[in-house]
């Protein structure tokens, strides 16, 4: 996997983008199936982890629309 | 029942970010063009008031081909801000995001006695926030490990809050000091262990004179580092050795603004005198504050800033009214590549003084007081005597001169070295009686200018 400045990144990183890229879907998708604690708690990791696509140059642009 | 420490084992590096602070300038700056860009289609998008300046300074998000480019962007005042601001309170027409995507709203210390500039963050926002601090706390050398004290009065100024989350997030265990009389915070220091105390430089010296009155010596303390924040001092040479010298621990400055919400610039660990901008974060111009066009390294001028981290509130090269001078990264030996402001925050461009036709800069007054380190507490009092002249007097405490032929010198010797570094200017200098001057836990103000007409230059009015 590569970031947006063309570097290959490794795969423990590469796993940590994977982890952002599923939080952030089921968020955008199926929010409506979580309880209050699970959603919440999805929102707060997304929030954490989008530092690591941002330090990652992934970048993630805003969440702002998923209340992160 | 306790063992080891917990958590993944990581790999041992001075960098928070090793990839990004190392970065070979090119591509910091390929990486920065990216930031710009998305940051002007992010703004233009969610903000009219921003979008009307940039598309009247022709400038869109994919006319951003080079860092060149930033020089189109309109440079933002703080009054341009605030009457944004005022225009439609509370927040004004800044916000890139809806008011219920907030957690925390937070707003300038308002030490200057105008209205303060009200902020709001995210989680998200929160979460650079607390990162901005990571590069600074990690690259003094802060580990998870310590044990670290925060002397802040979690309210609505911003301060050290970014500090404190930074702090849980590197695993450290955080000793709030909020709510605490100045000599408990010193106890609490002593008696829970504390590494690393947080302050401001002027606080930091608060808590040495009152850890002396309570017969504590803070250089046998287990306190091991500094991080100072809020005030100039903490990159002027004379205070920082008095702090070091007085808490027998190593100092670092940082520097941030309620209107970034966090720190732009950090002090690594080899101390270069001066401190390292987070480059991968901000674009930090050096311009000319008269013309506004861009002075070279080792010039000083006035900090612009352009923030790629908040994405709640764009900031597009808002002018700082901070003085600094650039220098290059490789006058750091500690490898990063992010350059650095040499003595940190130089002082403000509304700060300076005329009296008498001598430029007065009260960040210079305090390195000298420093130099005497007999003198705990200090005050810069301006008037008008005989309803004419500008006088300048420095108020000095000498609570420790048990001779007064001792303090007569250090008043003596103190108001030649004042008058030799400003052209011969004439400053009375005058014993207070110890404890009677103000103390400051947040952003000192030691200056008082009472005279009858003040200004600077070009700009004297009627008081």
């Amino acid at each position: 996997m590569q970031n947006a400045m063309g570097d290959e990144l490794n795969d423990a990183q590469a796993e940590l983008v994977k982890a952002y890229r599923t939080i952030e879907d089921v968020l955008r998708n199926r929010a409506e199936e979580l309880a209050p604690y699970e959603a919440r708690n999805a929102t707060k990791a997304l929030a954490a982890l989008w530092q690591v696509m941002n330090g990652l140059d992934m970048e993630p642009g805003q969440l702002y629309e998923l209340g992160a | 029942m306790p063992t080891d420490l917990v958590g993944a084992p990581m790999t041992d590096t001075p960098y928070w970010n090793p990839r990004h602070e190392t970065m070979p300038r090119e591509q910091l700056e390929a990486l920065q063009v990216r930031r710009l860009r998305a940051l002007v289609e992010w703004a233009d998008a969610r903000v009219p008031w921003q979008s009307k300046r940039l598309r009247d300074a022709g400038v869109t998000a994919d006319s951003i081909k080079t860092l060149e480019d930033l020089r189109r962007i309109p440079l933002l005042s703080r009054d341009e801000w605030m009457g944004a601001q005022l225009e439609s309170p509370p927040f004004g027409a800044i916000l890139a995001a809806p008011e219920e995507a907030a957690i925390r709203y937070h707003m300038t210390s308002g030490t200057t006695g105008r209205t303060p500039i009200r902020v709001l963050d995210s989680l998200k926002d929160w979460e650079w926030i607390a990162e901005m601090w990571c590069y600074g706390f990690w690259g003094f050398g802060v580990r998870p490990r310590d044990r670290v004290f925060i002397a802040f009065g979690y309210a609505t100024f911003i301060g050290f809050w970014g500090a404190h989350y930074a702090c849980e997030k590197m695993g450290c265990l955080v000793l709030p000091g909020g709510a605490m009389t100045t000599d408990v915070r010193v106890r609490t220091i002593v008696e829970m262990g504390a590494t690393v105390v947080c302050s401001t430089p002027t606080y930091a010296l608060r808590m040495a004179q009152e850890a002396r009155s309570l017969g504590i010596d803070l250089a046998s303390s287990s306190v091991e580092r500094l991080i100072l924040s809020g005030e100039p001092a903490g990159s002027i040479p004379a205070t920082k050795k008095l702090i070091e010298e007085q808490w027998g621990a190593k100092a670092a400055d940082t520097a941030g603004m309620t209107e970034l919400g966090t720190i732009m610039v950090f002090e690594c660990s080899e101390q270069p005198g001066g401190t390292h901008i987070i480059e991968d974060h901000y674009i930090e111009e050096v311009v000319d504050p008269d013309t506004d066009e861009p002075v070279p390294y080792g010039e000083m001028g006035e900090r612009v800033v352009t923030s790629f981290g908040r994405g709640f509130i764009p900031v597009l090269r808002y002018r700082t009214r901070d003085y600094v001078v650039k220098v290059p990264a490789n006058t750091c030996s500690c490898g990063r590549t992010f350059d650095i402001y040499d003595g940190g925050i130089r002082g403000r461009v509304d700060d300076m003084k005329l009296v008498r036709g001598t430029n007065v800069y009260p960040r210079a007054v305090e390195a000298i007081v420093r130099e005497f380190p007999e003198i705990d507490e200090f005050q810069i009092h301006l008037y008008t005597a005989e309803g004419i002249r500008d006088e300048i007097e420095v108020l000095v405490e000498i609570p420790g001169s048990d001779e007064e032929a001792d303090a007569d010198r250090i008043v003596n010797d103190l108001s030649r070295s004042l008058a030799q570094a400003h052209e011969g200017l004439r400053f009375g200098v005058r014993r207070a009686e110890s404890g009677s001057l103000p103390r400051f836990e947040l952003k000192a103000k030691r200056l008082l200018d009472e005279r009858i007409v003040i200004g600077t230059e070009g700009e004297r009015r009627q008081a």
